[in-house]
């Protein structure tokens, strides 16, 4: 992947968003479990919340990014990724957006391993952070519910 | 014989109910013929609070604070009874701990100490001599001190309590009695027997005043100072021993002429055996060791049913506790059996004809009333 | 006389050279001495509201007045001492179970109103709060009772050869014994979620009569053996004794009267008004919350009718907990009671499909009690290979009566009561056990004495052991592997345990018994009806009468509350009682300020 400027960059990161969201709303059309397509909504929008706060940085507002260490719990490492199903539950659908959160980080660490443009590097450096983040929310959603007796 | 001609020939005189000497409140209506009383009924009842009937309502527990009430200036004597009544209708006593046992012992003998120098004092002071019971009131305050670093209190110990007692002995205790109490007693007992039983006028008011006939002494069950200034060598605490007193080295004092010089000069005599005692004790004092047993809940305790009768050597005679249980968590039945109501009431309406008005304070201070202890 | 006598009164004189006896007077006042008994003082924050001080004092010189909101183990009321009654005898301190009230060495206090000597120590202010000297409490001297009346155990060696109940049971003489510790405070009422009266039966058990103790059990808990014997007992943990000292056995006691009555419906004395005739209720689901919602309908007249899936009601105290901890021919005397109060029970009955809405049709209520009966799983990988099982699973097979086999050795993974009731229940069946268990121990949700007795099984428990996979090991056996964490703090709630990465142990195993968690199953009801009660958790949300989002739909029990035992169970099973009653037009609509969980009596 190749990118010119902080502009393409954050299109790129603002475009993956959307997927998200749309890929969000796509399964919460499909799950059966009672309440769990509202979560997939709520997940929807939180995606749009992240889209909006990457198009802020790019009017060059930077408060929008994660600031200090972000934890990593790394629960999700070692799970089993899942695919979504119209039977999906709560703990599946947890999964899911776990390592779907995982691998956007990945993709930026990927990315910002790749440049060579110090500024690019540290942009991409914050996007994987905010993915980490989102990842976060999700992980200690896991450990509080699921696995509360782990 | 009419009204009017009584009347002249009688006057009656109230005497009390504010303390007629230092007795505590009762009242005396006595007839009089010139200045000599003919005729005297005693009047109790003015610090009546039904001592008995609140503790048969009562859980034992709560009993316990109640009973130190029945004599103020020696309330050791019914915590230590209550206390022995009950462990020996629970099985308690038997473990009762070793320091609990002296450390009782102490109690009761600083207990019959300060009560001692207060009647010591009030000997004299009924005959108008003020200023030997300033000396014996402040040496009993210096007992009263150790009582409050012992106890938590100077006057409602509340100390005794079923199982042993409720705090150790303070770190430093004896040293401090011996300085501050014992030895300052000692100090001032010279001086005092210069000023009581040197002094002619104590002399001539007391000897040979208010004699208490040998006869009366079991017939009435009579005790303590009383009884030992005639020559009776009766005594709680050798004669039905109990606590640590077997394990101490005294005599029984007595003397004779049962009049208000023997009681007086017996008390003083024991004043010495106290102070004695006290250090007996001190010396022998454990110093390690558990001061209270192991309790059951205080609130729930119940007691199997029986009875008994307990009694220890207070400073004016044999003091009883009669207890009845029934199963249940409170006493069925608790009767205090003071010395006063002999003393004080009895004995005291049998030697007042012929006494002289002026007398009648220190004849009833040498009989050494406590009224609480009559009303229970 | 002599002339030495009537000089000596004179000498007297000579004193007024000595030193003088009378305090100088000094300015301000002499100290009381170190342990002197003067005003209280109280520290707020460790003083429980037990109320022990008030009831102790034989002057009734404290009233217990309302300061803070009560907690949990905090009745939130404060003594207030009125020292026109008080008389400094300090058994209010000395009785103080929490060991907050004390009193100051203080002894002077002038004030020309009379009403401020009522004041609440360490409430209202007082120059003496915080005195260093004064009566304190002292370790010598307990007039409560602190310890506990032991509880016999099988030997560790003999339990493990055998599926007979290790608790032994107290004997009459150890119960009454023991139910003479109670302070009576009551603090234990409302942390219990049914608000069992549990003073009262206490009470009546040391008093000797059991008859009553059952009686007054019975009021609020139709499944008290089963409490006596596995309860999580929320009321021992604010035992107002249990502060400094062995809480009270509640739990034993209540064992204790419930195991001496065989034939219950003889002993027990139900006296309330049928007011249920002639009305109908189906409950789905035979656990412990379903039971309570049969029972106190059926004896109130209404014709109730419980639909099990299993062949047996009792729900997870059914199948999921072990014999050895709550046996058949308990669970057994509780469904006969049942019967006698006339409920219809359909076991081997799965209601699925469109049954519900039929039920609802036929019926004036619905109770819905299910239950958490899917696992959660342990998502790793080779989770689906051969002899990697679910708890669940291995205990309802074992408690219906199937043949169950673990092999040589097990590794249960997880830290619950259902994790350390497959390691148990694995040894039992002859296995060597070790519990992996993410979190350190002292976060484990497993009751205390739970662990310990698994423990004294033989049961090995590591802590801070994170499931990596499973693996199929090349004689057809299962390697376990797992690496170890570092706890880190979190902004919401426990710290959390972290993967240490590069490190991994391995374990060969026969069975892998995963026992994490498990969640409510809604596919057997009407996917309209289960949108509109549960959500995506799974949980049912229900309001004050217990009727879930849909009418006439009531609910309670593990999928309801969040504390899923059985006592919560049953207290939903409570407000359901009263709730499907208001529903119904019988009882009154609830007040603002009565309790959620009713406080019930049957006599
Ligand atoms: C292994 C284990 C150990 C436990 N140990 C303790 C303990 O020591 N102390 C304690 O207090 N609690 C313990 N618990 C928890 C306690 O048992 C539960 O909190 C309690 O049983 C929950 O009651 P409930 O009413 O919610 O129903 P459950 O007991 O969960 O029962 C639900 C019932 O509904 C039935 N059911 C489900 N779906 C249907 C349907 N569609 N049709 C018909 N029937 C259906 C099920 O078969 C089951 O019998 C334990 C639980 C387990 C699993
Ligand atoms: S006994 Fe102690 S803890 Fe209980 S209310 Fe009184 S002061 Fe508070
Ligand atoms: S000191 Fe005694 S009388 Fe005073 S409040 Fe406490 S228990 Fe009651």
């Amino acid at each position: 992947m190749q990118f010119d400027s902080i502009e393409e960059i954050l299109d790129f990161a603002i475009g993956k968003e959307m997927e998200a969201h749309d890929m969000y709303m796509d399964i919460a059309g499909k799950v059966k479990r009672p309440g769990l397509e509202k979560t997939f909504l709520e997940l929807a929008q939180m995606e749009l919340g992240h889209k909006a706060r990457l198009e802020q940085v790019k009017a060059g507002d930077l408060s929008g990014f994660a600031a200090g260490e972000v934890q990593n719990l790394k629960i999700s490492d070692h799970l089993v990724d899942v695919k979504p199903h119209p039977n999906m539950d709560y703990q599946e659908a947890l999964l899911f957006a776990m390592k779907a959160e995982q691998r956007a980080h990945d993709l930026y660490v990927d990315l910002a391993r790749a440049t060579s443009d110090p500024g690019l590097r540290e942009l991409f450096k914050g996007l994987a952070k905010e993915e980490l983040k989102h990842k976060l929310f999700f992980e200690t959603e896991y450990d509080d519910v699921i696995l509360e007796g782990n | 014989m009419t009204t009017t001609e009584t009347l002249r020939r009688r006057v009656q005189l109230w005497f009390g109910p504010q303390h007629p000497g230092i007795t505590g409140n009762m009242s005396v209506q006595a007839w009089l013929e010139g200045d000599t009383l003919t005729q005297g009924i005693t009047h109790v009842g003015y610090l009546h609070r039904a001592f008995e009937k609140l503790m048969e309502r009562r859980k034992f527990i709560q009993s316990f604070p109640i009973v130190c009430r029945i004599c103020v200036p020696e309330p050791d004597t019914n915590e230590y009874l209550l206390a022995a009544a009950l462990e020996e209708l629970s099985g308690l006593d038997r473990e009762v701990p070793e320091k609990a046992l002296w450390i009782r012992t102490l109690v009761l003998e600083m207990s019959r100490l300060a009560a001692m120098l207060q009647v010591l004092g009030g000997h004299v002071g009924s005959m108008g001599l003020g200023v030997v019971p300033n000396w014996t009131y402040t040496l009993r305050d210096y007992v009263l001190d150790r009582f409050e670093e012992l106890t938590g209190a100077r006057v409602y110990h509340m100390y005794t309590v079923f199982g042993g007692v409720r705090r150790d002995l303070p770190e430093g205790f004896a040293e401090r009695m011996e300085t501050e109490v014992l030895a300052k007693i000692e100090a001032k007992l010279p001086v005092i027997d210069n000023a009581i039983f040197d002094s002619s006028v104590f002399r001539k008011r007391a000897i040979g005043v208010g004699v208490v006939p040998e006869e009366w002494a079991d017939e009435m069950g009579i005790s303590g100072p009383v009884v030992r200034a005639m020559g009776i060598p009766r005594d709680t605490r050798k004669d039905f021993p109990y606590l640590k007193y077997p394990e101490l080295d005294f005599e029984v004092v007595t003397t004779t002429g049962s009049d208000i010089y023997a009681r007086a000069w017996i008390r003083r005599q024991e004043i010495a055996q106290s102070v004695d005692l006290i250090r007996q004790i001190l010396r022998r004092m454990p110093t390690e060791g558990p001061y209270c047993a192991k309790l059951p809940n205080m609130l729930t305790w119940t007691i199997p049913p029986g009875q008994t009768y307990v009694r220890a050597e207070a400073s004016r005679g044999e003091m009883g506790y009669y207890v009845v249980t029934d199963g249940s968590d409170k006493m069925r039945r608790v009767h205090v059996r003071g010395p006063s109501y002999v003393h004080g009431v009895s004995l005291l309406e049998r030697l007042i004809p012929g006494t002289n008005i002026a007398d009648l304070s220190p004849l009833m201070v040498s009989l050494q009333t406590c009224p609480p202890e009559i009303e229970r | 006389m002599s002339l030495k006598n009537t000089l000596a009164p004179f000498s007297a004189w000579m004193q007024a050279f000595s030193k003088p006896f009378t305090v100088p007077d000094e300015p301000g006042v002499r100290p009381g001495a170190p342990r002197y008994r003067g005003w209280h003082i109280n520290d707020r924050e460790t003083c429980i509201g037990c109320g022990t001080c008030a009831e102790i004092c034989q002057n009734v010189a404290i009233d217990m007045v309302p300061v803070d909101e009560p907690t949990k183990g905090d009745s939130g009321l404060r003594p207030k001492v009125d020292y026109g009654r008080c008389c400094w005898c300090a058994l209010c301190v000395d009785v103080c179970p929490s060991g907050s009230l004390a009193m100051s060495n203080e002894y002077v206090w002038v004030d020309h109103d009379g009403d401020a000597f009522r004041y609440t120590p360490g409430v209202d202010e007082k120059p003496w709060d915080g005195a260093e000297l004064g009566w304190r409490k002292d370790e010598g001297f307990d007039i409560v009772d602190h310890e506990r009346v032991p509880m016999g155990h099988l030997d560790p060696e003999e339990r493990i050869h055998t599926w007979a109940e290790v608790v032994v049971g107290y004997t009459e003489e150890e119960a009454r014994r023991e139910a003479a510790r109670c302070v009576e405070c009551g603090l234990c009422v409302a942390a219990c979620p049914a608000h069992m009266h549990i003073p009262d039966y206490i009470a009546a058990i040391r008093d000797g009569d059991d008859v009553r103790a059952l009686n007054v059990i019975y009021d609020n808990n139709s499944m008290p053996e089963m409490c006596g014997k596995v309860c999580t007992r929320r009321c021992e943990s604010v035992c107002s004794i249990g502060v400094n000292g062995d809480p009270l056995a509640i739990r034993w006691l209540k064992r204790y009267v419930t195991e001496r009555f065989d034939d219950l419906k003889s002993v027990l004395d139900v006296d309330v008004e049928r007011v249920g005739e002639g009305r109908k209720i189906a409950v789905i689901g035979g656990g412990p919350s379903g039971i309570t919602v049969a029972y106190y309908l059926a004896i109130r007249g209404f014709e109730v009718t419980i639909h099990e899936a299993l062949p047996q009601l009792g729900g997870a105290t059914f199948f999921g907990i072990p014999k050895y901890r709550f046996p058949m021919p308990s669970l057994e005397k509780q469904i006969k009671l049942l019967e006698d109060a006339g409920v219809k029970i359909v076991t081997n009955h799965r209601v699925e499909g469109d049954e519900l809405r039929r039920m609802l049709e036929e019926n004036d209520a619905v109770f819905i009690g299910t239950g958490l009966m899917k696992p959660y799983r342990l998502g790793a990988e080779g989770e689906d290979l051969p002899g990697v099982v679910y708890a669940l699973d291995l205990l309802r097979d074992k408690n219906i009566g199937r043949e169950v086999e673990v092999g040589e050795r097990v590794v249960v993974v997880g830290g619950g009561n259902v994790a350390i009731d497959a390691a148990r229940v694995s040894r039992r069946l002859g296995a060597e056990v070790t519990i992996a268990y993410r979190r350190r121990i002292v976060d484990m949700p497993a009751d205390d004495e739970e662990i310990e007795d698994a423990e004294a099984e033989g049961v090995e428990i590591i802590p801070q052991a994170i499931p990596l996979r499973v693996e199929r090991t090349d004689d057809g056996r299962l390697d376990f592997v797992w690496g170890p964490a570092e706890m880190v703090p979190s902004d919401r709630g426990r710290p959390r345990p972290k993967l240490i990465e590069g490190v991994e142990h391995h374990m060969v195993v026969d069975r892998v018994i995963v026992a994490i968690g498990q969640s409510a199953d809604h596919s057997w009801m009407p996917p309209d009806i289960a949108e509109k009660v549960a959500d995506a958790k799974g949980w049912i949300t229900v309001d004050h009468n217990g009727m879930t989002g849909h009418r006439g739909i009531f609910a309670g029990g593990d999928l309801v509350n969040d504390t899923a035992d059985a006592i919560s169970a049953i207290a939903d099973g409570l407000r359901a009682v009263e709730g499907i009653q208001r529903f119904l037009g019988i009882l009154p609509e609830r007040e603002e300020t009565e309790p959620e969980i009713p406080v019930i009596t049957v006599r």
